[in-house]
């Protein structure tokens, strides 16, 4: 059997079960779901470990070097061919790492089910949360758009449910709003996944009798006949991609490229989230319960990035050349607007979602210089905040499970009153704050030398990267400043007999941490030999088709 | 092109033996004599409901396997009949009638199940009901079986009679008797619109074929533009077929029909009413398409699928923003019909680009469309009647807490409203999906703008079956549990489980549609006075 699958299924299997075991076992089955999918999931590393070390004899020399492919005829019909076609490479393979420990992580989070405030339901949240982790696995392992379309649609019902339902008091409100945008978002994919289809068969047919020969492919002979809705072959086919980029071709008098890259964008962007269409992070965070808001912020808001890089980029790359400013700037937009409003919140809660508005706006920002360091550095800065970011989630969570409320001022002293919960959160903050050392760090500076790297390629790289580094000041004076509020000071009278972080806390806490400071202090080691061989092919077929098509 | 000239090559009506015409047309017989087995039964075993709903049942599935053995005699080519003129005959029968009548019996089936459920213990007319069901079925079977103008109207008559009747079948139901009522006078007056139209067209053309109609329009259009009257009969037609498929701005008996009626009618209605509409739409479509020739095809043919396009743009998107604020679930349900209607007549605007190797991707999307969207609404409404039945209301509020009071009905009630809605993993998007590739095939201007609509209007129409959704699983006034009967858990659930099915395994539904739409008949177009161009395959089209 396929390890993809058996991983991305994993969790429904855990659901199936969820339903049936009776009641007080149901928490422990969902445990063993993640941790088993999580397992599985480790055995991903055997294709870096397994003798080939080096990046090209994992990644190939030209994008599409996949592993652990599988893939099988779905829906076909005279010409229209589905399948169901999963794989990963470096793009992929981190964030189903994270996601399956993120997953585990929020199972775990979820233990304390009984103490919730709406804690009805039980079997019914664990069976939507391993259905959420089936649909997000999906996405990061599909490399068929159909599929992957599938997939992305999967996650929004569970999701909804579970900020709607075990949320807070505004819950209805927060899940309607997610749902509304997210939709929003999708529908403009769903335009996307058929005009490219009918324009790949278009561009197909137009190459004559004998098809159009597939790049990554070749070596299987694989002429393509029909359109194809194979993610890598929409990529590297340079029939489809000669149409695609061609300024002749245009969709309802737009050019072609240009136009689907924003559709595909606007999906993704609503996603990642970045201004203007972020209004739905703070409301479903602050709404969501702890787990949720974890998986939110580590693994949904990835799925933007990842659409990024594996649509836009590698298929519309003169897209990409041609939005680069507006992508710019709405990544630096994204950062300043983020950290100012999270400087504004009192809310503990709601400051952590603006902080990952201000955060996913540097994977935006990289992204758009199309640089080396810039690619690199939004990947990092993905990884790392799918670390940082549910860290800071569940510290917010494990005070409000105290308190009962997020206000920033009325806390202080916290660090006195429970020492190893105050260091975790030193080092969870810090590590989003982006200390050096830390993971946060090498995110953010990758993407900032990216920029400047591109100052020969944009005249408007220089003063972007010097407005976006301010952002790093911003987030610096929101952060100290609620550590500060939070943690330092006297210790108040209503926290004073508040016991620290329990045996389970501190499970969930520590993984974390360890990674924040591992990601920081060896970051070839832990995420560039896995990525870096991926987007730089990403990034040489982007830069290699612009250079065709001035 | 054995598909298309298939008439050619029938004998003249003497050669071939009665008998086998009429076994052709064996499953509107069976439900004439389904109908009367229930008019004799009352005699002989009293009026028992549970009596006549057998009767009705050994009908209904009598008809099912004479649906099976025609679909077999036609799956490669049709037949018309019952005329001495093998190009104009009064009935035809091919693989789409045969679909259609497929999905007719099944639906049937569904509702009298829905009717056994619910109805059975406490219904004191059974027969009437029953007669009046089964009637307005077989002017349905009719209506997707010719293309002759008189034809037309007596099996669009007999549909709607009935109709008309069954919705306000509850003599001491006010409401019922409101809705029955505004439904008679706006289908009295289409149908009177219509028949006004189509004496007009005889007048012109002086044939009552749709294809001779067909042929003379195209003849007029390329000698300089249709006279007036001819364009007055069309339009007065199709105004006829809108108000069938409930197309804007003939939609208005829909909701208040919808709402008045009985559930199960509801049900009956909100479906193969319209689908019979449709199919109806798309066979005249066909007729004209095969009728076009030659250079002026793209601009005959143009104007009359951006007609179909705008008109189905405009049923979605005032089907979805009525929706929003109702109350009643059945009304909210009839709104959503509407906007399926509009999504369906979308396939039927793909027709500007008759397809060269026999299947027609519009016909295809259509007709899975139909198969899926019976499930949805058979699903939907069949859990409205359910809580309807429990607590004597189908208003929003009687829904409040129902995944706790009875997650039986909650849980497929939410799979299907998100399937109406049209997102993965119910079958409800691959209907849509279906519907967008028949679209982006057109690869027109056309296309991508239905494409763009379809996909907005997928976004308006979230709102409101959330807020069903939200009544059910958000909201709790702590009312007691609902016991539903197992019959009807049943039935729903099966629907529910179907939609998940049909998304896994979409190439049979697929497979299956293509199949009936292949070989679909087209008559060849008989010579008119006019110098009209003579009849051409489809292929030569383009």
């Amino acid at each position: 059997m396929n390890i993809l699958t058996l991983i991305v299924f994993l969790p429904t299997l855990g659901a199936l079960a969820c339903l049936v075991v009776p009641k007080r076992y149901v928490r422990g089955v969902a445990v063993a779901a993640c941790l088993a999918t999580f397992l599985v999931s480790l055995l991903l590393f055997r294709t870096f470990f397994g003798g080939a070390a080096d990046s090209e004899a994992v990644f190939g020399s030209s994008y599409g070097t996949l592993q652990e492919v599988f893939r099988t005829p779905w829906i076909t019909s005279e010409k229209l061919a589905i399948e169901y076609f999963v794989g990963i490479d470096g793009l992929g393979f981190p964030l189903v790492i994270l996601t399956t420990l993120v997953g585990l992580l929020a199972c775990l989070a979820s233990w304390n089910f009984e103490t919730w405030k709406i804690a009805k339901g039980i079997r019914g949240y664990f069976v939507l949360f391993l259905l959420l982790e089936t649909g997000m696995l999906g996405v990061f392992v599909s490399l068929d758009f159909f599929l992957f379309y599938i997939f992305w649609e999967v996650m929004l019902l569970p999701m909804y449910f579970l900020i709607g339902v075990w949320g807070g008091p505004r819950r209805e409100y927060a899940a309607i709003k997610f749902f509304l945008f997210t939709l929003a978002g999708s529908v403009l994919m769903l335009v996307a996944l058929v005009v490219m289809y009918f324009y790949s068969d278009a561009a197909i047919q137009s190459a004559g009798p004998d098809g159009a020969p597939s790049a990554y492919r070749a070596a299987e002979g694989f002429v393509v006949q029909h359109g194809t809705f194979d993610l890598i072959e929409l990529a590297t086919n340079p029939t489809i991609q000669n149409y695609f980029a061609s300024s002749s071709t245009t969709f309802l008098g737009l050019r072609f490229a240009p136009v689907m890259f924003m559709f595909l964008f606007i999906g993704f962007a609503i996603k990642l989230p970045s201004v203007p269409v972020h209004t739905w992070l703070p409301d479903a965070h602050v709404e969501a319960p702890t787990p949720i808001s974890m998986i939110l912020a580590g693994v949904l808001l990835k799925m933007g990035g990842y659409g990024f890089l594996r649509l836009c980029y590698p298929i519309f790359p003169t897209g990409a050349d041609f939005w680069a400013f507006f992508l710019a700037i709405v990544g630096v937009v994204s950062i300043i607007y983020g950290a100012l409003c999270a400087m504004a919140q009192t809310d503990f809660k709601k400051l952590v979602a603006y902080s990952s508005v201000s955060h996913m706006g540097y994977v935006l920002l990289g992204l758009a210089v199309m640089t080396e360091a810039g690619f690199q550095g939004a990947m990092f800065q993905m990884i790392a905040h799918g670390i940082s970011s549910p860290m800071c989630f569940f510290l917010v969570g494990v005070i409000y499970e105290r308190a009962h409320h997020r206000e920033i001022n009325r806390f202080g002293g916290l660090w006195i009153t429970m020492p190893k919960y105050g260091t975790m959160a030193t080092i969870g903050f810090f590590a989003s704050l982006g200390l050096p050392g830390l993971c946060g760090f090498i995110g953010e500076v990758w993407v900032l030398l990216g920029v400047f790297q591109a100052g020969g390629k944009f005249a408007w790289a220089y003063p972007v990267a010097i407005v976006a580094a301010f952002g790093v000041v911003l987030t610096a004076g929101y952060i100290l400043w609620l550590i500060r509020r939070v943690y330092l000071g006297r210790e108040r009278e209503q926290y004073v007999d508040y016991p620290d972080a329990t045996g389970r806390e501190t499970l969930i806490l520590v993984p974390m941490a360890v990674l924040a400071i591992a990601l920081g202090v060896l970051p070839s080691q832990t995420v560039f030999n896995f990525t870096n061989g991926t987007l730089d092919l990403v990034l040489s077929h982007v830069t290699h088709v612009i250079g065709l098509f001035p | 092109m054995s598909n298309v000239n298939f008439l050619a090559q029938v004998s003249p009506w003497a050669e071939i033996q009665i008998g086998e015409q009429l076994s052709l047309f064996s499953p509107m017989l069976a439900l004439v004599c389904t109908m009367l087995a229930i008019v004799v039964c009352p005699m002989i075993f009293g009026r028992g409901a549970r009596v006549t709903g057998a009767v009705a049942c050994l009908g209904i599935i009598a008809t099912l396997i004479l649906v099976l053995r025609t679909a077999g005699a036609v799956a490669d080519g049709g037949l018309s009949g019952l005329s001495t003129d093998p190009g104009a005959g009064l009935l035809l029968v091919d693989n789409l009638s045969v679909c259609f009548q497929l999905i007719l019996v099944a639906f049937l089936a569904g509702v009298t199940w829905l009717w056994w459920i619910g109805r059975a213990e406490n219904e004191r007319n059974a027969p009437e009901f029953f007669i009046l069901l089964i009637g307005s079925a077989l002017g349905m079977a009719l209506m997707v079986s010719t293309s002759n103008l008189l034809m037309i109207v007596v099996a669009m008559e007999t549909a709607s009679l009935p109709c008309y009747a069954i919705v306000g079948f509850d003599k001491r139901s006010k409401v019922g008797a409101e809705a029955s009522l505004k439904y008679v006078v706006f289908g009295a007056m289409c149908a009177a619109t219509m028949l006004y139209g189509m004496s007009l067209l005889y007048g012109v053309v002086g044939s009552l074929n749709v294809s001779t109609i067909a042929a003379y329009t195209v003849g007029q259009l390329s000698a300089g533009g249709p006279s007036l009257v001819l364009v007055l009969g069309l339009i007065c037609f199709f105004i006829g077929i809108a108000f069938k498929i409930s197309a804007v701005p003939f939609h208005f008996w829909c909701p208040d029909a919808f709402e008045g009626a009985r559930t199960e009618v509801t049900t009956w209605l909100s479906v193969v009413s319209k689908a019979a509409g449709l199919v109806l739409l798309t066979r005249l479509a066909l007729v004209f398409c095969s009728a076009v020739t030659g250079p002026q095809a793209m601009s005959v043919l143009s104007p009359l699928a951006w007609t179909i396009g705008i008109i189905a743009t405009v049923t979605c998107t005032v089907g979805n923003f009525s929706a929003y604020r109702q109350t009643s679930v059945k009304r909210l349900l009839a709104f959503s019909s509407i906007a399926h209607a509009g999504y369906m007549l979308m396939a039927v605007a793909v027709f500007v680009h008759p397809d060269v190797p026999g299947t027609h991707l519009g016909v295809t999307a259509l007709l899975a469309y139909v198969v899926i969207y019976m499930f949805m609404n058979l699903g939907a409404f069949g859990i409205t009647a359910l809580v309807e039945w429990e607590t004597g209301s189908d208003k929003l509020a009687s829904f409040s807490g129902l995944m706790r009071r009875a997650p039986g009905l909650a849980i497929p009630m939410i799979i299907c409203l998100v399937s109406l809605v049209g997102l993965p993993p119910f079958a409800g998007f691959i209907g849509k999906w279906w519907i967008l590739v028949a679209l982006g095939s057109l690869d027109s201007t056309l296309g991508w703008f239905l494409i763009v609509v379809l996909a907005v209007n997928t976004l308006i129409s979230l709102y409101f079956y959330m807020r069903v959704v939200v009544q059910m699983t958000l909201r709790d006034e702590r009312e007691p549990v609902l016991r539903a009967p197992v019959g009807g858990l049943v039935l729903v659930n099966v629907c529910a489980v179907a939609l998940l099915v049909l998304l896994f395994w979409a190439a049979p539904l697929k497979d299956m549609t293509d199949r009936f739409s292949q070989h679909l008949l087209r008559l060849p177009v008989a010579q008119v006075t006019f110098e009209a161009p003579p009849a051409t395959p489809v292929e030569e089209v383009h």
